[in-house]
């Protein structure tokens, strides 16, 4: 009984969540006359792929696609790198200093300087129209740090010790010994990095001043924005229509798509490294 | 090695952030040059081709929109760049977020020297901080500008933009007349089988309604979009223009629900007004007698021109655009035909008012720091030419003569190039003006003079513009610059009073607050600090008139 109930409402849970996704699915697909009627659930209607034709042969979308690429992987190597060494010397309990350390960290989650202030750092260190000013200034988010240097500290000390006594110096132990077994926290962490990156549109708008270094979400986000606002523009023909009807749409899914098919690949260490780092040992 | 305690540490934290919040001000706060006049013309007046005698660039910020995004390698530079001697240097921003990049980017004293796309009252935000160049200060040098001022009758409008220290930070778009846009569609195929003429006045739309319920008693005639987030936004901004008041998307133009009356020479407050209660009036009538949907002051857009293309309404609210792309392009009623009607005459009879539209546009801001350039005069003389020159327009509109359009518009012989389409002319042309070439764009395209302005327009449009044309524009409120402490009051007071205001005017138009309590309404209105406001901008306007009037 317990059980068919609680199918019960996780179905409709799934349901709920996976509805929009299907709708927008649908409506990419579908002919404007239907969505204009509001006639799309599931299923599209009056099927139809000018809108993708049209977006796909886009260079800037291409080019702006190409972007979000190369900064979602440079920042995510960036974060992987600042954030495992600074966990890995937050997780050494006899390091002098540590609390001021951690002080540090925390205290970025309370406060910062605002958009001003950051603006004007980033102009003076030279790194607008750079992939630093979107790679660098959130480099370290304080949540992963801290669940990282949670799963550092319940590594069994015995491991690193008897790789010490072996004559392994600090870096080859967190090289050689530590990450290996870390599998687990590290594919986590590099999926939330990737996906906050890729999802990310604000320090890319703030410090690029040049369309050609947009991401792909800047794109997006200027495209809903201008087809929701009252355009200056009259449209008759019936392409036009077909694409204003369900560009939105179309541009989600293929901003989604890749990021999504992450996941499955990712799963099985994205849930035990969630609880790994989470649940005390 | 003394380890520094936390507390010096946090000091020395505390010192480096003032520091680099007074090096943003004073970095923000310059332009104490005079401006050089390297590369300007001698000569430059009303009917000269700007040329700068050395080739100059200046930055720009460059609004890029999603309907034809930015291209460094438009025609329009190229072109430019031969007829000017100039180049810009752009600072591109995806239009979704303009005003929040340019906010940022200007407080943190980087701005271009050239910062269009701004509309008037914006700007009020970055005079205080100094970034900004008091234009007024500088019109000598613009001869363009101020022959359009003097031509059309504008210097009211300019007062209106006025600060307290008598300066204007804005130099707006120049239109000739008001361009009003909104009114109401209505199905015009069932207007001629019921046998209605098209409507002249409100009490004629009332009528109209009346007659479609008789017709289709099932039916609500007219329901409503444009709701969020004010709600009857376009209806109550008509309906309150032709009843003298404002309302709507009005109500907080010119000054956060303080209305001009021109008879007694004062701001009153505008909710409380007699005229807007007629207006709520109005349409309460219309709500208890089932002409209007009761969803249409709530529904999203959507939800009404839904039921507007499946039959279930015959009237909406439009402009030029929606008529087109909303209602027509998806009626798929059988014989089903729609049109824009004049805007409806209310008691005060056929005038207009500058109420939500103004003869002023979208405009530039200069940035302080170009007075410190050498090339301070020909970027004023290039910014005259580009915006408010006849040629400049021209260009900036439909391009180069002979290129991508022929004929003038003086003698009406205008004709865009056929291989290039334009919103509704030439539809199937294989390049477009703006994608393609980089001409009508909204950075630098807009006002003019009204034959100007019609050239854009469908014969259809234009027929409507003519009607509405002839109507008597009302007189134009004064000047009431706030200190900045006052507009943070009146700003703090008008927001709640509006949504006061637009949540009972909801509860009198809906009958969910009886008329009859009107009275009782005026006087809560007093408790939402209506006096203090309504008698601060009284005052702006008195001292502002004995200081400059």
């Amino acid at each position: 009984m317990f059980q068919v109930v609680n199918g019960l409402i996780l179905l409709g849970v799934v349901a709920a969540v996976l509805y929009p996704f299907l709708n927008i699915l649908a409506r990419s697909f579908s002919s404007e006359q239907y969505i204009v009627a509001g006639q799309i659930n599931l299923w599209p209607r009056g099927f139809n792929v000018t809108t993708y034709g049209h977006v796909l042969s886009d260079p800037v979308f291409w080019l702006n696609y190409r972007n979000t690429v190369f900064y979602t992987v440079t920042a995510t190597v960036v974060s992987m790198v600042l954030t495992t060494s600074y966990a890995y010397v937050l997780s050494k309990r006899h390091l002098r200093g540590r609390k001021i350390l951690i002080w540090i960290a925390i205290f970025t989650m309370f406060f910062n300087g605002g958009i001003i202030p950051n603006y004007v750092l980033v102009s003076y260190l030279h790194m607008r129209d750079t992939v630093w000013a979107i790679a660098l200034p959130n480099a370290i988010n304080v949540f992963n740090l801290l669940v990282m240097k949670t799963f550092f500290e319940h590594m069994p000390p015995d491991l690193e010790e008897a790789a010490a006594v072996d004559g392994l110096s600090t870096y080859r132990i967190l090289w050689r010994i530590v990450l290996p077994l870390s599998k687990a926290v590290l594919a986590t962490m590099i999926l939330f990095y990737a996906v906050a990156y890729w999802n990310s549109w604000f320090s890319a708008f703030l410090y690029m001043d040049n369309p050609n270094l947009f991401p792909v979400t800047v794109y997006l986000r200027n495209l809903i924005a201008g087809a929701t606002s009252v355009a200056n523009e009259q449209m008759n023909n019936g392409t036009q229509l077909q694409i204003a009807a369900n560009i939105q749409a179309v541009t989600v899914v293929l901003v989604a798509v890749p990021i999504l098919s992450v996941y499955p690949f990712i799963q099985r260490y994205f849930v035990s490294g969630v609880m790994l780092g989470a649940v005390k040992g | 090695m003394n380890k520094p305690s936390k507390r010096q540490f946090l000091a020395g934290a505390g010192a480096d952030a003032v520091a680099a919040g007074l090096g943003a001000c004073s970095s923000s706060g310059g332009g104490s040059g005079s401006g050089g006049t390297a590369g300007s013309m001698s000569s430059y007046a009303v009917g000269t081709q700007f040329k700068a005698t050395t080739p100059l660039t200046f930055s720009i910020m460059m609004l890029s929109n999603p309907n034809y995004p930015y291209n460094a390698k438009w025609p329009f530079f190229t072109d430019l760049k031969q007829m000017t001697n100039v180049s810009l240097n752009a600072t591109v921003i995806p239009g979704a977020d303009y005003n929040t990049k340019r906010s940022a980017i200007i407080n943190a004293g980087n701005a271009p020297m050239i910062i269009p796309k701004t509309y008037p009252g914006e700007e009020n935000e970055y005079v205080a901080g100094g970034a900004i160049l008091p234009v007024s200060d500088y019109v000598h040098l613009m001869p363009n500008f101020q022959a359009t001022v003097a031509k059309w009758n504008l210097q009211g409008n300019l007062d209106q933009l006025k600060q307290s220290d008598g300066k204007y930070y804005l130099l707006p778009g120049l239109h000739e007349n008001v361009w009003l846009d909104y009114t109401l569609a209505v199905r015009t195929d069932i207007m001629s089988k019921l046998g209605i003429s098209a409507p002249q006045t409100w009490d004629d739309v009332h009528t109209m309604l009346t007659k479609m319920k008789q017709a289709n008693p099932s039916v609500f005639p007219f329901s409503d979009r444009w709701n969020q987030p004010t709600p009857g936004g376009s209806l109550l901004n008509i309906l309150s223009m032709s009843y003298g008041t404002a309302a709507g998307w009005g109500f907080q133009s010119p000054n956060q629900g303080a209305y001009w009356d021109a008879a007694s020479k004062t701001w009153v407050a505008t909710g409380a007004m007699p005229q807007f209660q007629q207006v709520v009036q109005y349409l309460n009538t219309l709500h208890s007698e089932g002409l209007i949907d009761p969803e249409s002051f709530t529904q999203s857009d959507d939800a009404a021109i839904q039921k507007f293309v499946t039959g279930k309404s015959l009237v909406i609210s439009t402009n030029a655009q929606s008529l087109v792309n909303d209602y027509r392009s998806a009626l798929k009623i059988p014989g089903a035909t729609v049109a824009k009607i004049p805007m409806p005459i209310g008691p005060l009879g056929a005038v207009i008012a500058e109420n939500g539209a103004s003869r002023l546009e979208n405009g530039v801001m200069i940035s302080s720091k170009a007075l410190n350039s050498p090339n301070f005069t020909a970027l004023m003389q290039f910014v005259d030419w580009l915006w408010y020159s006849d040629a400049g327009k021209m260009f900036a509109k439909w391009g180069v003569q002979g290129t991508t359009y022929t004929g003038s518009i003086a003698d009406n012989t205008f004709k865009l190039n056929p291989n290039i389409k334009w919103a509704g002319i030439n539809p199937t042309a294989p390049k477009s003006l703006q994608v393609d070439y980089g001409f009508f764009n909204g950075v630098f395209a807009y006002g003019g003079s009204t034959a100007f302005l019609n050239s854009q327009f469908t014969p259809e449009e234009l027929a409507w513009q003519n009607t509405m044309n002839q109507r008597q524009l009302q007189p134009l409120a004064p000047p009431a610059p706030l200190s900045s402490q006052d507009q943070q009051s009146v700003t703090l007071w008008g927001t709640t009073l509006m949504d006061y205001v637009q949540q009972q005017e909801l509860q009198f138009i809906q009958g969910s607050r009886p008329m009859s309590q009107w009275s009782a309404y005026v006087s809560e209105l007093n408790g939402k600090n209506q006096a203090q406001l309504v008698s601060t901008i009284n005052s702006a306007t008195t001292s502002f008139n004995k200081k400059f009037g």
